[in-house]
């Protein structure tokens, strides 16, 4: 097994690069070595059950210690970033630079919107206080991967106070065989921000893949809502762990679409840390062809008084194939939590393969629960009665994929919901 | 004369998983007539409107069937819509997450195959609404989702009236509506059916007929029409019930 070698072949990591400050350099090098001591997961693990961990390898990770995330350089300068429909926008290219660009008045009121290379350089306060607490290399061995060789990466931090209004908007696309992309978010108390994370291009290599960390950290009483959408070219593998902590009356919708790559699997959770926090969860995956998705979500309740919610759901045609594994779970002595979670899969042919595993782990008894899972096919009669109106097969399917996809569309913020029934229309055409 | 003739039913069988249930029907129905046809549950009377409307489930297994003069049988589902049949459900479906307003839309833009005229579409379908006695609020409400049975039946002859076929098969529209609800509905038939084609009403009952008087009345039993009359033969049935006349037929007396 590949396992063995890497583990026994390991090489040490590289020296610390110019540009980066030696707390980061030291975080990087312990991933590393936590990466190579850890064992490939393997599918007795219940979260990768339906995922072989081989995929999501490199095929040689030494030498991707070479490729360092580049300072940006002047050459997208834009110091006077406008636009009437985002507040900032950040990317990365392909030469591993990564750029970000902010409105004049967000600047003005203290946000921070950088390269992470640069943020650990000049904002190592929070930067170094934060990365890697949600999901650094103690989270599994894909996640340590992560941390230590990160190529692109985002930073954003927002002040108390600050109510962003239009979305910050994230593009990031694959770089060359293999992406680490992260980000950290820290947002103060009494903000509100809107963040689309958009995870789009073409693998230029067959079976490239991306690895993503995003860490979100929300201060009291903010107003969060995040948006990650992943369609990737179907050539692509897809690896994202995502992580928020919500504080005291903090609010936080996490919304996400899945429609791209080969494999993508996609891990996301929110821990409910202050009294009175709010999470709520909603997702939509449309897989075709030979797509494989594999989607664990958690609510992890730490204080009383809060409260979450998932709706996710799943439609699925051709060969492909879905894993959903949704924890809860609530400490002992968090009170008086509610916590509810629906995951629905809709097989359009014979063809795919759905799963659907809801795990509790209620640790207190003064608890609001509930939970549904259904996998079923699409209902003949309901196909029948849209064709009795003279609507073609193909357009009748369609309509039921919309309409099963819709009341949990109709849950995201209003923009995202049209940016996301904007992607579906397009991956249904092609 | 054909030209008339807005559909021929000759000798026509349909099984269901394998059973027999329509065991030979021969009906003909000329432009502007209504024909009731009238059974208890099981009668066949419904798989017989759902063969018409080409339920997958519901086999041809012999007969023809011709709307308006054309081979009806060689059609999907979908070409027989958009010949001109209608098939008003007995129990219709909910559609969550579709709304009643994207699904007529859906309906009349397959009819033209190009966009519909959105201003006109928004003219008659107010028009209907209001004769029906439906709140314009059911337009952005999800398809059947969480409607009463009466809400259900009138949005059943909406879609009829904002389709105007050629033929309207009511599969017992009259059940599941109270006394007010049914006048609506019947009220709704008749202002919308369409006036040179045809109606079949499917029921058990002759309640919905004291409002739509039927030219033809239709007995059904066992799978096959075993009596037929004008709108007496309804009270008939009425005052004597089903058993009375399975009877006189099981004697050879009726048919």
């Amino acid at each position: 097994m590949n396992t063995v070698t890497i583990r026994k072949n390991s090489t040490g990591f590289r020296n610390q690069n110019r540009f980066e400050p030696e707390w980061l350099y030291n975080i990087r090098k312990e991933s590393w070595n936590y990466f190579n001591e850890l064992d490939l997961p393997h599918r007795s693990n219940h979260l990768w059950r339906y995922t072989n961990a081989q995929d999501l390898l490199p095929n040689n990770p030494e030498e991707l210690i070479k490729i360092v995330p580049s300072l940006p350089d002047q050459s997208e300068n834009d110091s006077s970033f406008s636009d009437k429909d985002f507040s900032g926008y950040g990317y990365n290219r392909p030469d591993f630079m990564t750029f970000a660009k902010l409105s004049h008045d967000l600047e003005k009121a203290g946000v921070v919107f950088k390269d992470l290379l640069t943020a650990s350089r000049e904002n190592e306060d929070i930067v170094e206080k934060y990365l890697g607490q949600l999901v650094g290399y103690g989270f599994g061995k894909f996640e340590a991967m992560n941390l230590a060789l990160w190529n692109t990466g985002l930073f954003l931090y927002i002040p108390d106070n600050v109510e962003i209004e239009k979305p910050i908007r994230l593009q990031r696309h694959p770089s060359g065989p293999n992406t680490f992309h992260r980000l950290l978010v820290v947002v103060g108390n009494n903000s509100k921000l809107t963040l689309i994370d958009d995870y789009s291009g073409e693998c230029r290599k067959e079976e490239a893949q991306t690895n993503s960390a995003v860490e979100i950290f929300t201060g009291d009483a903010s107003n969060v809502k995040y948006f990650n959408t992943q369609r990737l070219s179907n050539s692509c593998v897809s690896y994202i762990t995502q992580r928020a902590q919500i504080s005291r009356d903090a609010k936080f919708v996490s919304v996400f679409a899945g429609i791209g790559s080969k494999i993508s699997k996609f891990n996301t959770g929110t821990i409910l840390n202050g009294e009175g926090a709010e999470s709520r969860l909603y997702g939509i995956v449309f897989g075709n062809e030979n797509q494989q998705f594999d989607y664990h979500t958690m609510h992890h309740h730490k204080a009383s008084n809060s409260f979450s919610d998932i709706d996710f759901k799943v439609v699925l045609k051709d060969e492909a194939n879905s894993a959903t594994t949704g924890l809860i779970r609530v400490e002992e002595d968090a009170l008086n939590c509610q916590a509810y979670q629906v995951n629905r899969n809709l097989l359009l042919n014979e063809g795919p393969k759905a799963e659907s595993i809801p795990e509790l782990e209620i640790l207190c008894d003064q608890v609001q629960c509930s939970h549904g899972a259904t996998v079923g096919p699409i209902d003949q009669e309901m196909l029948f009665y849209l064709m009795s109106r003279g609507v073609d097969y193909k357009e009748a399917m369609n309509i039921i994929t919309f309409g099963y996809l819709e009341p949990t569309i109709a849950k995201f913020p209003a923009e995202l919901g049209e940016l996301t029934r904007g992607l579906l229309a397009t991956k249904m055409k092609g | 004369m054909n030209k008339n003739k807005i559909l021929s039913i000759n000798n026509l069988h349909v099984e269901v998983a394998g059973k027999e249930i329509v065991k030979g029907v021969s009906l003909e129905i000329n432009s502007g007539e209504k024909h009731a046809i009238m059974g208890k549950n099981g009668s066949g009377k419904s798989s017989l409107a759902n063969a018409l409307a080409g339920h997958p489930n519901y086999e041809i297994t012999s007969g023809t069937v011709e709307l308006d003069g054309e081979n009806l049988l060689d059609k999907s589902a979908t070409e027989r819509s958009l010949a001109g049949l209608f098939l008003g459900f007995q129990y219709p479906m909910t559609i969550p997450g579709v709304t009643v307003a994207n699904f007529l839309r859906a309906a009349i833009k397959a009819r033209n195959g190009v966009g519909i005229d959105i201003k006109n579409f928004r003219k008659v379908f107010k028009e209907k609404m209001k004769l029906l006695k439906i709140e314009d609020s059911f337009a952005t409400r999800y398809l059947n989702d969480g409607f009463s049975g009466g809400e259900k039946k009138r949005l059943e002859i909406l879609q009829m009236a904002m389709l105007q076929p050629k033929l309207a098969i009511l599969d017992e529209t009259d059940s599941g509506l109270d006394i007010d609800a049914l006048k609506i509905v019947a009220n709704g038939i008749i202002e919308s059916a369409p006036k040179d084609g045809g109606v079949i009403l499917v029921t058990h009952y002759q309640r919905m007929l004291d409002y739509i008087k039927p030219d033809m009345v239709h007995i059904m039993i066992d799978g096959r029409i075993v009596k037929t009359g004008g709108a007496e033969l309804a009270l008939e049935l009425e005052a004597g019930g089903y058993d009375k006349l399975e009877a006189t037929v099981s004697q050879g007396v009726g048919v």
